[in-house]
């Protein structure tokens, strides 16, 4: 179909009248849907801080995160070498990533690159963020051993080894669990001291 | 009467005449697809039930003295209606057969080539039906906002976030926020009940015009009939009456089955898992995504790096690159097997006279099986690399051992031939 006015030359080389209308239509519609994707923008929410960030300060409490003692203080006496429960800081349970698993072992079973001066009696404490894609992680208690007790993640079986620092031993977690110090007070309960040692939460 | 009242302003006949006399293939394997469109009906009627008693919204209402995220409230009290744990059960239970039904259609289309020129469109569809089935699911598990599906989308929204550059944002679009936040349920509900269902009639619409238009491939056992007869049309059943009274039988039958299975075997028990606590549970996904959930944990977690910007950690090869590759394995395969001629190729192959592709789908399958075993590591007691080896050993196995026996059957064959000849 040769456009007449442009001459037979025009099919070919030229733009003809039929080709620019064409190109004009493609682009104003390319151009409208476009723009349209800017709405995308607006349909995800700005970020509110992202990620897991700690609120824990260094006084607070320690209280059961679970169970039937849900919100108690936590005693020393409650737990037995080879146990541990998962704990909240007292009025901060509403942040998940103030979620800390407290553990006991022999006071002898921990070696490098834990901090000792972290623990007390015995009792360590480490953030129960998977450092993989963010499950709580639970407690595999050997009751023949208490000392061979693990951390492990069942979501992909992520092993983590509570007397090294939750060196990952297992499993697609990229780095250990950040430990977080705690001291036992003069009433039995216990206390936070520090922030956590390193990052906490998945590390994507 | 009422047929000639409507017939009389709607011409109903020539509609007749026209469509509903398209012949259909009396071959079993062909029930395969509507299998799945069947389950998508169940889906919509009980969703829509569903629909009426769901609330989608996290704030914590009182539930039996507890207090509890309105949207597990609202399911459990579902579920203590009459009837509504069964509805509940029959919608999930869909969802599976739905899936499970697209993907061994998808598997008998691809043993017997029937996605060569002109069905290559067709192919495509399918696939994108595929994925977005999985996501309907995806998006439905959130729903009644227990233990486990919080545990389920906290993990995709990881996924999510390791997507490289863009997966921030992309987390958040999808997420509506972090997860968990308030605006993810009501988010996911709009998704679930409104935008995906609306693509999902969209692209079966679509696939059957496409379908209606290029007609089915036929089994190859018609080629030699219709060549005796000299004729060109399709051999089969007319839709209507014969193809509409075994369909309907055929789903009749299989709302049967479903009723019956859902009475009896419970799935998603919400009130055991309880709502959303501190502790993880030990949990799988539903099966469609053990196989990710299976490469998952195979990945060592100290294989990250970074180029141009963008990170890659074991979540982006095991979450993003590794289903995305396989999608995109699945939509070449129309291009890359062509098959003899340039032509139309209308009838379907024999997969036995195919060593090279039924091969491949037998090893890859077997890959995909194997990546389901590996979700199950834990229970067998094996490592992720034992299981890494096992899974190479076995998928290379399986593939050149079937690669091997077919091409000895096909010299077999020819020889036969050649003797008749
Ligand atoms: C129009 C279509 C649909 C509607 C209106 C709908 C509606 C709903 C509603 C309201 C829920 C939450 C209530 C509950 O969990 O009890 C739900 C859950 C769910 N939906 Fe759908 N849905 C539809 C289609 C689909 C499709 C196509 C699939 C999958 C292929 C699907 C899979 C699921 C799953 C897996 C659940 C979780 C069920 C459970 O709690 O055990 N739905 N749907
Ligand atoms: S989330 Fe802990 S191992 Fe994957």
């Amino acid at each position: 179909m040769v456009d007449k006015n442009l001459g037979d030359k025009g099919d070919k080389r030229g733009i003809t009248r039929r080709r620019f209308t064409l190109g004009v239509i493609i682009a104003s519609i390319v151009g409208a849907f476009g723009s349209l994707l800017s709405l995308l923008k607006i349909l995800a929410p700005a970020k509110e801080g992202g990620g897991y960030v700690s609120t824990i300060k260094p006084g607070d409490q320690l209280i059961y995160a679970q169970g039937a003692n849900m919100g108690a203080d936590i005693k020393v006496s409650a737990l037995n070498a080879g146990e541990s429960v998962l704990v909240y800081p007292a009025g901060k349970t509403s942040n998940p990533a103030n979620i800390v698993q407290l553990i006991k072992l022999d006071e002898g079973a921990y070696k490098a690159p834990t901090d000792i001066k972290l623990t007390d009696q015995g009792l360590i404490a480490y953030s129960a963020i998977c450092t993989h894609l963010g499950c709580t992680v639970s407690w595999v208690e050997k009751k023949k051993s208490p000392d061979t007790s693990y951390t492990e993640c069942f979501c992909h079986n992520s092993i983590f080894d509570p007397t090294r620092g939750a060196k990952v031993l297992a499993g697609p977690a990229p780095i250990p669990l950040a430990q977080i110090g705690i001291k036992v007070k003069d009433n039995g309960t216990l206390v936070f001291t520090s922030d956590f040692k390193g990052p906490i939460g998945p590390q994507v | 009467m009422i047929f000639k009242w409507f017939d009389e302003r709607l011409e109903l006949r020539k509609f007749k005449d026209k469509f509903l006399s398209k012949t259909f293939p009396t071959h079993p394997t062909f029930l395969l697809g509507e299998i799945a469109l069947f389950s998508f009906i169940t889906l919509v009627i009980t969703g829509i039930f569903l629909g009426f008693l769901y609330e989608p919204s996290v704030k914590m209402v009182s539930l039996f003295g507890a207090m509890v995220p309105a949207a597990y409230a609202s399911v459990v009290k579902t579920d203590l209606l009459p009837m509504g744990m069964i509805i509940r059960r029959i919608h999930h239970w869909s969802a599976m057969i739905m899936i499970a039904s697209i993907l061994v259609h998808l598997m008998r289309v691809y043993f017997t080539a029937s996605y060569r020129k002109p069905r290559e469109l067709n192919w495509l569809v399918g696939l994108g039906l595929w994925c977005i089935s999985m996501g309907a699911a995806f998006t439905g598990y959130l729903l009644p906002y227990s233990k486990f599906s919080t545990t389920a989308t906290s993990i995709a929204y990881y996924i999510a976030k390791s997507v490289p550059w863009i997966g921030d944002w992309i987390s958040r679009l999808v997420f509506a926020g972090d997860f968990p936040s308030a605006g993810t349920v009501p988010r996911f509900f709009f998704m679930h009940v409104m935008l995906i269902p609306m693509l999902l009639v969209g692209l079966i619409g679509l696939h059957m015009l496409i379908l209606v238009k290029q007609k089915h491939t036929e089994p190859n056992s018609n080629k030699k009939k219709k060549e005796a007869e000299g004729g060109r049309r399709l051999i089969g059943i007319p839709i209507w009456p014969e193809q509409t009274i075994i369909s309907l039988s055929f789903y009749l039958f299989l709302l049967f089955i479903i009723v019956l299975v859902a009475t009896y075997i419970p799935l998603n028990p919400i009130e055991n898992y309880g709502p959303p606590s501190p502790g993880t549970p030990v949990m799988r996904p539903d099966w469609y995504f053990l196989v990710v959930y299976g490469f998952l944990k195979l990945i060592p977690g100290d294989l990250s790096f970074s180029i141009l910007g963008g990170n890659i950690t074991p979540e982006t090869i095991g979450g993003v690159l590794f289903p995305a590759f396989t999608i995109l394995v699945f939509a070449l395969i129309p291009f890359l097997d062509k098959g003899k001629g340039k032509g139309l190729q209308n009838y379907t192959e024999n997969p036995l006279h195919r060593p090279f592709m039924t091969s491949f789908g037998i090893g890859g399958g077997v890959f995909l099986c194997m990546l389901v075993v590996a979700g199950y590591m834990d229970v067998l007691h094996l490592t992720a690399r034992t299981m890494s080896i096992y899974i190479i050993l076995a998928s290379t196995a399986a593939w050149s051992i079937s690669y091997t026996l077919l091409r000895l059957y096909n010299k077999k064959r020819m020889g036969e031939d050649n003797d008749e000849a």
